[in-house]
């Protein structure tokens, strides 16, 4: 019996290896590469001609400002919704839960397709304007994190007692709008906080929809350019995206400490 | 996932103090009109758009061309070729995520080593597109650093035959995405192994294998085949890794519609809403399959 | 030699003694129950005989066999859980059949087997359900049926009804006892409810912090406990501070009053000695031969079957429960009282 213990824990050693190395190695040769952009010497040169870059910039803040309204969007939406349906419409709980799960089944290429051809056409035009584009690159973003904002959401009111918390808040004469931000919202911030930052993850390096709708405006679309022409740097920004996706997972885990949902990926 | 006491409290029908009867009926559809307006506009709006788009010519008319047109043996190879690699990649990476979940749940390792891996997978899950294809590039690249150093052995991989701009390359990428999203959904369901059910099988007189195929196997395969379709779809609809490490060379599907939004290839909108639509339709046949292998798993876990 | 032999038995959990020098010998055909509260070592010594834990030392013999380092699955004893521990994925037929079939049982006589404990248990129509579809009660009766079916040498059960409400657990404690006297089969019960082990046992082991303290039948238990912890976790116990003990001549005194007691069990006096007895043993009134005490009544409880009162006589309170009639007038509270009892029923610990 200790025997075959000793021989489990060697197998489990094994496969953290395999799982390890599988982790580590691309991003070690990838940082090795980012330090190699002088002849000869190790440097932070490319980080230096990435931070330097006034595109660099202009793009991150683009796309962290359209993360921003994706997340405004996308808690004013989910929040009030999963809220209303567990206090007064339960039999309507199965079709939302399908709903969100939608974007699951169309793939963002198909999703971006599709709005280009809805909104760039008769009656919205959206797609004519700078600001249009914009609504609609929020709007598909809104649609990307519908998954995991609602299941998010949706854990953190179940761990509470919606019910109970709405009548006490009612019989203390709160009108709607208090109940919902001063009641709901806070209890509900972990779960929120949770969601927002996987929404932030996935959005501010997103290239697929961006690159359609607003092309080089994006951090993603970005991203890929300096990819396809300057190799040294395209290796630092890979390590600063790596860094930023980790510190969005880190502040998750900071505000989810002991809970364990999965983070689901978006798009890939 | 709903299956806490409080949300089956809330489920039960009662009569909220301040309700007026007449009124509340439209006024509880009002709170979710927008939610709905959000989802008509745009899910609702763009997959109706595909459906009736998919059945028509340039000039509106009806038509069944479109999909005939899908019958053009490249188009046919595009959905094979993305199906076998997502096909690929959930199975491998379905595999992998699932032993490091062993380890780290029944496997006997270290708390820490848990924490570790999910806080790991957690971020990897996450990285992909751009930056994933490029750190791929820089590791199995030509002149990538495990090419290089395995060259220095005296191992040539791509004299070999290997390229990280093919089937296997792609798929070998795909999958550092892919085995964290394993971990992550699989480790809560290993968790949910109860030690009662090891106990009660061993008290029985079964072995270990016997537990794990007759008990503990049979329990996590709705999970696992669940987790395994979510990884499917994860794949099939990868475009951002696929074009930045292959440049397009490489036929998949997400490509082929990539180049009709472009129109640098067909400027036949008509077969790009076919296609799209064939991949709404392998994925809701996934999804479906999903859904029932959840329900199956809650049910059998459930208290 | 005895059916089932544990001898010097003890468990350490990392420093934690968990189990100390456990001796029982089991007969076969008996039923013994482990009391005791939570963390006490009953569950404990259970799972060393069914091979889930092992002994720090000591050994178990079961029909001559030493099987203290041998694992789990090749004991040959059932076990029950408190939480079924059905597997969930198997009908209830093939969940009653599991055992046999890793035996590599012919498939017939499994069926046999199966139809048979599923007719023991009284759920022959729910063969083909899975356990989700089943209530609590019946989802124990399976598992039961399960570990039965295995034709155990010892049925091992592990506060089996612990998670049930209480109607069904009365309910089906009779089954147990049916069961197991129909099969007469060896059965080991861990429970912390003295009802379950008081109705079901032959024998009755109580447990106090790893130490066995009292070994004995369900009267013996609750008649003559040896320690004061048996005495008060077995049943209601008055104790009550009382002086000038003469041991000799069983007499002593509560708040100046004089009581007779039972002397014929030699005992040892702590230096603050008490008057034990059940509240049960009281009557009101005066009665000829019998101790008489004076005081006020405090709390009235009306329990149904039972009226409990509260009884201060100085400095003491006095349990005292009383069977309900339907013609008897209630004490109220202030009441003046007299209560007797027999000096056999009380005894100086």
């Amino acid at each position: 019996m200790v025997e075959a213990m000793k021989r489990s824990v060697f197998w489990s050693w094994f496969w953290m290896f395999i799982g390890t190395l599988y982790f580590i190695l691309p991003l070690t040769s990838t940082f090795l590469f980012s330090l190699r952009a002088k002849k000869d010497v190790l440097s932070f040169l490319a980080y230096e001609r990435i931070f330097s870059d006034i595109n660099f910039w202009r793009t991150f803040t683009f796309s962290l400002i359209v993360g921003f309204f994706t997340i405004l969007v996308s808690i004013l939406l989910v929040v009030p919704t999963a809220y209303w349906i567990r206090l007064r419409l339960p039999k309507l709980r199965g079709m939302i839960e399908f709903l969100t799960m939608l974007p699951f089944v169309i793939p963002a290429i198909v999703l971006v397709f599709g709005l280009i051809r809805v909104f760039s056409g008769a009656p919205f035009f959206l797609t004519n304007t700078y600001a249009g584009t914009n609504v609609l690159l929020v709007a598909a973003y809104v649609v990307l994190a519908l998954p995991y904002m609602f299941r998010s959401v949706d854990a953190g009111l179940g761990a509470i007692d919606v019910r109970s918390l709405t009548e006490a808040a009612q019989s203390l004469g709160a009108s709607w709008p208090t109940i919902l931000f001063k009641v709901i919202f806070p209890n509900l911030r972990v779960a929120i906080l949770g969601g927002a930052f996987l929404t932030l993850a996935t959005v501010i390096g997103e290239f697929t929809i961006a690159t359609f709708l607003v092309g080089i405006k994006a951090f993603g679309p970005y991203m890929s350019l300096i990819g396809q022409n300057k190799t040294y740097e395209a290796s630092s920004l890979t390590i600063i995206s790596f860094l930023l996706t980790w510190s969005f997972m880190g502040l998750i885990q900071l505000f989810n400490r002991g809970k364990s949902d999965s983070a689901l990926a978006g798009a890939h | 996932m709903s299956s806490n006491p409080i949300s089956n409290s809330v489920n039960t029908k009662r009569d909220a103090p301040q309700a007026r009867p007449a009124l509340s009926a439209w006024r509880d559809w009002l709170g979710v009109i927008p939610f709905f307006l959000f989802v008509f506009l745009f899910i609702a709006l763009p997959s109706f758009r595909l459906l009736i788009g998919s059945f028509q010519d340039s000039d509106g008319q009806f038509t069944l061309k479109n999909f005939a047109d899908l019958m053009d043996p490249s188009i046919l190879g595009a959905y094979w070729v993305t199906i076998r690699i997502s096909l690929t990649t959930a199975l491998g990476g379905g595999l992998l995520g699932f032993l490091m979940a062993y380890a780290v749940t029944v496997g006997g390792l270290p708390r820490w080593v848990r924490s570790a891996l999910l806080t790991f997978s957690g971020v990897a899950s996450n990285f992909a597109g751009v930056p994933l294809a490029f750190a791929f590039i820089t590791t199995l690249g030509r002149i990538g650093m495990v090419t290089v150093f395995l060259k220095l052995l005296g191992i040539d991989l791509y004299d070999k035959g290997f390229s990280l701009y093919s089937f296997w390359g792609l798929s070998l990428t795909y999958m550092y995405f892919q085995f964290p999203l394993m971990v992550l959904t699989i480790t809560p369901a290993l968790d949910g192994l109860r030690r009662e059910w090891r106990e009660a099988a061993e008290n029985l007189g079964a072995t270990s294998f016997q537990y794990w195929t007759r008990v503990a196997l049979p329990i996590l395969t709705p999970a696992i085949l669940g987790t395994m379709i979510l990884l499917f779809g994860n794949a099939f609809g990868a475009y951002a890794t696929a074009l930045s490490l292959t440049g397009g060379f490489i036929n998949l599907i997400t490509i082929l519609i990539g180049s009709q939004i472009k129109g640098d290839v067909l400027h036949n909108v008509g077969l790009g809403y076919a296609l799209a639509l064939g991949m709404v339709v392998v994925m809701g046949v996934m999804m479906t399959i999903y859904y029932f292998l959840r329900r199956r798993s809650e049910r059998w876990l459930k208290q | 030699m005895s059916y089932l032999s544990i001898s010097n038995v003890s468990k350490i959990f990392g420093g934690v003694v968990a189990v100390e020098d456990f001796n029982l010998e089991v007969e076969k055909g008996e039923f013994i129950s482990f009391l005791g509260p939570s963390g006490c070592g009953k569950t404990t010594t259970l799972r060393m005989i069914a091979g889930f834990e092992l002994p720090t030392s000591g050994e178990v013999v079961l029909d001559s066999e030493n099987i203290t380092y041998k694992s789990p699955n090749e004991r040959n004893v059932g076990m029950v859980f408190q939480s079924y521990a059905l597997f969930p994925n198997m009908t209830v037929a093939q969940n009653i059949g599991f055992g046999l079939q890793v035996r590599k049982t012919p498939a017939d006589e499994i069926q046999t087997t199966v139809k048979e404990m599923l007719g023991l248990i009284h759920l022959e129509k729910h063969a083909e359900k899975y356990p989700y579809q089943l209530s609590g009660g019946q989802q124990q009766r399976v598992a039961l049926a399960r570990a039965l079916a295995i034709n155990p040498r010892v049925l091992l059960l592990d506060e089996p009804l612990s998670a049930l409400d209480a109607k069904i657990r009365v309910e089906l404690r009779q089954e147990i006892r049916r069961i197991q006297q129909k099969m007469g089969i060896t059965t080991i019960y861990v429970t912390h409810d003295q009802e379950e082990a008081l109705s079901l046992s032959n024998r009755i082991v109580v447990m106090s912090q790893g130490r066995m303290e009292q070994v004995g039948t369900p009267s013996e238990i609750y008649n003559h406990p040896t320690t004061e912890f048996v005495a008060s976790f077995v049943g209601q116990l008055n104790l009550l501070p009382v002086s000038e003990v003469d041991l000799k001549n069983g007499v002593c005194k509560l708040n100046g009053q004089l009581v007779r007691f039972d002397h014929s069990e030699p005992r040892q006096i702590s230096d603050k000695p008490r008057l034990a007895i059940r509240p049960e043993e009281f009557q009101f009134g005066q009665a000829e031969g019998r101790n008489l005490i004076q005081g006020h009544v405090e709390v009235v409880m009306f329990l149904g079957a039972v009226v409990r009162l509260r009884v201060r006589i100085g400095e003491v309170l006095v349990s005292v429960d009383l069977f309900n009639e339907r013609n008897m007038t209630l004490p109220r509270v202030g009441d003046e009282a007299v209560v007797n009892f027999p000096p056999h029923a009380c005894w100086i610990m």
